[in-house]
């Protein structure tokens, strides 16, 4: 029997009925649709939080103070937690060969004031590679300028937000401010960048490190930001800033080091996790389409009786019945499939074009997948009806009886 | 046992078919020897339950003896397998059924089309061989025509279109006439004659002995045996 016969049988059969197909292919359709929406919102959210870590930079790798670990017993002595200093970054960034760019952080808060106005802000203590590691732009003036961190002279950057409140349209440059009752010439002003990881760039001002830690009678820097010199070298930077930094610390590794890859991986992991949960509630749905087509089946096979037991009488073989039938199902469930996939890409473009900050797109490789699934759902369910219309007796079937 | 010295065409020798109907055993056919040969006209007659359609299932190779053998064109058919049967009817056997047995949803051409769909034939092939059936039995005009849209014994010709076109050896009717008016029923008698008349060889179950008469040899069955020619 050749494949476009088979082809042609089926497709008389189930255009035949058409309220029957209708329903059965609407439901495999919501199954797929149900797939391919869930999966497409795992995936905005997954491409949400890269987005959001791409802005750290992908060759950061941040020293943070302190060892982030579990032990049990006691403490060793010595366990003390040194302070990260502005000489770890000179030592960092002079003996790391992979380490492009160092950047040292420290962080305070307190108001700042502009004539009568005053507003409570971060006060980010940095030197001048901060502007390029952290991805900002200046929109007016400039950046603090480079120089020995462990001077600086009591200028100040800001954020645009704190920029346009305390200033009001007023051209900010070249003022002065007073910060915690400091006083600041304000230099530049930060583009607009908005949140990243938790820190609000515009609602926050930049002053030299030195100064930041002065301000705050802080010790110790509040992070140190590595930049390693390609994304392939932040392993390799990783391991360098390590050894540095435990030489420096009398062999004691009181620090801990944070790649943006490895965050990126564990959110990634988490977010692909819940994704494939999501898809598999709805593959339930689809299932539930798959016993659809399967009762559909069996009432066609019971309402043809007749008509099968003639094909054997015209010389019909087993595997030719259960082809007709089979071919049926498929053709049942990958019209389905298309109608889904249809449906579910209207609906996807449509929300992304809604709400175009929810990264939303229709994947390909979900397609592909929802739609191998729903031909194996008509194999599989289309399979029992099939092989129970290829069993029947000939001579039985010809009278009608099952 | 057979007539005008052409050879068997079929060959039945004691042949039985038990049915197993809960404790107790049914003989729809006992002991049956019958030899029909090539070219033949045969009816069978018989009240219901004497065995009639067992009789027509088992030369149509649709059942298969439970003792006994059976040789159908030189071939015995009584221990092949479902699929061998099969491709036996495709090749040698044609049947017509009391109900026509038409596909609904089909036209005429598409039903005379199904046995050569299955048999694979090239489908330029299948349009030829369909039409010149459908001339054959003088519905040449009928070709797109679906089965609610033909009387009675337009639909028994299509059906005999369907069971010619594989070209059979034999043609096994079942009460081909038993829907028909009388006038539509002669018609479809006639062009059986005329098939048997070209060399097909015919065997039909029927109740009506002005069909029966038409037969050149009539086969009285009961209980399961012929009891008498």
């Amino acid at each position: 029997m050749r494949r476009p016969d088979l082809v042609a049988l089926a497709f008389e059969t189930i255009t035949l009925h058409r309220l029957r197909t209708g329903l059965t292919l609407s439901a495999i359709g919501i199954g797929v649709t149900a797939v391919l929406l869930l999966t497409a919102l795992g995936d905005a959210a997954k491409a949400y939080v890269v987005k959001e870590f791409a802005g750290v930079g992908t060759n950061l790798v941040i020293v943070v103070p302190g060892k982030v670990e579990t032990s049990g017993g006691m403490p060793a002595f010595g366990g003390t937690t040194r302070d990260l200093t502005l000489e770890d970054c000179d030592a960092v960034l002079r003996q790391s060969a992979s380490v492009r760019a160092v950047a040292p952080f420290s962080l305070g808060a307190g108001a700042i004031e502009y004539e009568e106005r005053s507003r409570d802000v971060r006060v980010i203590g940095t030197t001048a590679p901060f502007v390029e590691l952290r991805k900002l732009t200046i929109s007016s003036g400039q950046f603090l300028p480079p120089g020995d961190p462990r001077q600086g002279d009591r200028v100040v950057v800001l954020g645009q937000k704190v920029a346009r409140e305390l200033f009001q349209g007023e051209n900010p440059l070249g003022r002065l401010v007073r910060v915690a009752q400091w006083r600041f010439r304000v230099i530049g002003v930060l583009g607009p960048k908005g949140t990243s990881i938790g820190i609000d760039y515009d609602d926050l001002i930049l002053v030299p490190v030195s100064v930041g830690l002065k301000m705050f009678n802080q010790s110790g820097l509040f992070r140190i930001m590595v930049e390693a010199t390609s994304p392939e070298a932040v392993p390799a930077a990783r391991e360098q800033v390590k050894a540095v930094l435990i030489a420096r610390h009398d062999d004691d590794e009181d620090f801990t080091l944070i790649t943006q890859n490895a965050m990126l991986q564990t959110f990634s992991a988490v977010i692909d996790a819940l994704t494939a949960g999501l898809a598999g509630i709805a593959a339930i749905s689809l299932a539930v389409a798959g016993i659809g087509i399967m009762n559909v089946m069996l009432v066609s096979v019971s309402e043809r009786t007749g008509e099968v037991g003639l094909l054997k009488a015209l010389g019909a073989k087993r595997r030719q019945i259960l082809d007709v039938f089979l071919v049926e199902a498929v053709m049942l469930s990958s019209a389905g499939a298309a109608v889904g996939v249809a449906f579910g890409v209207t609906v996807i473009l449509i929300a992304a074009g809604l709400w175009p900050f929810i990264p939303l797109k229709p994947s390909v490789g979900w397609i592909a997948l929802v739609i191998l699934l729903a031909v194996v759902a008509g194999v599989s369910f289309g399979l029992m009806p099939a092989r129970r219309a290829a069993r029947l007796d000939a001579a039985d079937a010809l009278r009608g009886r099952h | 046992m057979s007539a005008g010295g052409n050879h068997a065409i079929i060959t039945l020798d004691r042949v039985s078919r038990v049915y197993q109907v809960g404790e107790s055993e049914v003989r729809a056919l006992d002991d049956v020897s019958l030899d029909v040969a090539a070219g033949e006209f045969a009816a069978i007659m018989g009240p219901s339950g004497s065995g009639k359609s067992t009789m027509l299932n088992v030369l149509g190779c649709l059942d298969t003896p439970t003792s006994g053998r059976y040789v159908l064109d030189g071939e015995p058919v009584e221990k092949l397998t479902e699929d061998q049967l099969a491709e036996v009817r495709q090749r040698k056997i044609g049947f017509i059924f009391q109900s026509y047995h038409l596909v609904g949803r089909m036209t005429a051409a598409r039903n005379v089309e199904l046995p050569l769909i299955f048999a694979g034939v090239d489908p330029r092939a299948r349009r030829d061989r369909v039409q010149a059936a459908l001339e054959a039995v003088g519905l040449a005009k009928r070709l797109t025509h679906r089965p609610d849209q033909l009387s009675g014994g337009e639909r028994q010709r299509v059906a005999i279109a369907r069971a010619m076109v594989m070209e059979p050896r034999i043609l096994l009717a079942d009460e081909p006439t038993g829907n028909l008016d009388t006038k539509s029923g002669e018609e479809i008698v006639a062009l059986l004659e005329r098939l048997n008349a070209a060399g097909l060889t015919l065997v039909l179950v029927t109740h009506d002995p002005r069909v029966a008469a038409h037969a050149r040899r009539v086969l009285q069955m009961r209980d399961g045996q012929i009891v008498e020619e």
